[in-house]
């Protein structure tokens, strides 16, 4: 195995990731190599160098840390009263607010589907060009 | 009879139940703590981080189907929320900390060779530094790798990849650790 070929593989080497062909050749280059050799040492001791031990768990910062989490999860959660206000209420709410809008707004918009004198006639107000009385203003 | 297993409490706790969704955060804070403190960083980050882990998983618990085991997919959780947040550190992370500290890369240097007893940097900040430079996704991997012993496998299923692309990001984050310890130590030299 060249030599750039085993750079390439010594992370997987150390790591025991490799076959067992290609981990002999990596290991019989790694021996003869005095680059190589002193890669593989270095990337061994990386993990060691860059990341402190975990401290063991200590039982009391855990029941805090569950305390705090559970806390949130409380804040968080949706009640049931509110899960049905989500699920039934405001839906109900929504269709109640169309039904009304619709019976405010469908009448006279249906009108103007009408040619305007047509729309008149129905209003009772009689034909163009009177316009009299169709924008009322409230005394 | 024996303690419950966790997908019995994540079934539970889906239904509403508190106390064994609070039994599970207790079996499993530990080594969320402990990746997201070694993803992180510091302690505070890594506090916030494990229990955004939770909350996330708890909103979950209804898509948990008991495929894998409750500790994996809460594993699953904890990784990408923290890759969520390395992405973010990068985003913010101004041009000027891109210069590696030369002291950073000496110190590196130093402690990677065989002079002295493989333990962890003395300054944090310079472990901060130095791995701030990796990419996110491979500053993960390689934290998967040297922390929990995750085979490659393993660190593709905790971040949904490919095996080459453990490969590459683990073989991409050494070479770039290495090749500062070396710049460094060389500068040192001369």
């Amino acid at each position: 195995m060249k030599h750039e070929e085993v750079r390439t593989l010594l992370g997987e080497w150390v790591d025991g990731e490799l076959g067992a062909a290609e981990a002999a050749a990596v290991s019989a280059h790694a021996a003869s190599c005095a680059d190589c050799g002193a890669d593989a040492a270095r990337l061994r001791r990386l993990g060691a160098v860059l990341f402190r031990a975990a401290a063991p768990a200590d039982p009391r910062a855990t029941e805090a840390f569950v305390a705090r989490v559970m806390g949130r999860v409380e804040a968080d959660a949706v009640s049931p009263w509110e899960r049905f206000a989500g699920r039934w209420l405001a839906p109900g709410f929504a269709l109640a607010l169309a039904g009304l809008v619709a019976a405010v707004w469908l009448p006279s918009a249906d009108r103007f589907d009408l040619p305007l004198d047509a729309q008149l006639v129905a209003d009772g107000r009689g034909a163009l060009p009177s316009y009299e009385g169709v924008f009322e203003v409230a005394p | 009879m024996g303690e419950p297993r966790d997908e019995d409490l994540a079934r539970r706790a889906a239904g509403g139940d508190d106390a064994a969704f609070a039994e599970l955060v207790r079996r499993h804070a530990p080594r969320v703590r402990a990746l997201c403190e070694a993803t992180l960083g510091g302690p505070a980050e890594a506090d916030d981080a494990a229990q955004e882990t939770f909350l996330k998983a708890h909103r979950s618990l209804g898509r948990f189907d008991g495929r894998s085991a409750f500790a994996t997919w809460l594993h699953r959780i904890a990784v990408n929320h923290c890759l969520d947040v390395l992405r973010a550190a990068s985003r913010r992370r101004s041009e000027s900390l891109d210069a590696l500290l030369e002291a950073d890369g000496a110190a590196l240097g130093l402690a990677l060779s065989e002079e002295s007893p493989a333990k962890a940097l003395e300054a944090r900040d310079t472990a901060e530094r130095l791995l701030a430079r990796l990419n996110p996704e491979q500053r993960l991997a390689l934290t998967l790798r040297e922390t929990e012993g995750l085979s490659y496998e393993e660190i593709a299923d905790a971040m949904s990849c490919s095996l080459d692309s453990v490969k590459a990001r683990l073989r991409r984050a050494r070479a770039e650790l290495l090749e500062a310890a070396r710049h460094f130590s060389d500068v040192r030299d001369v």
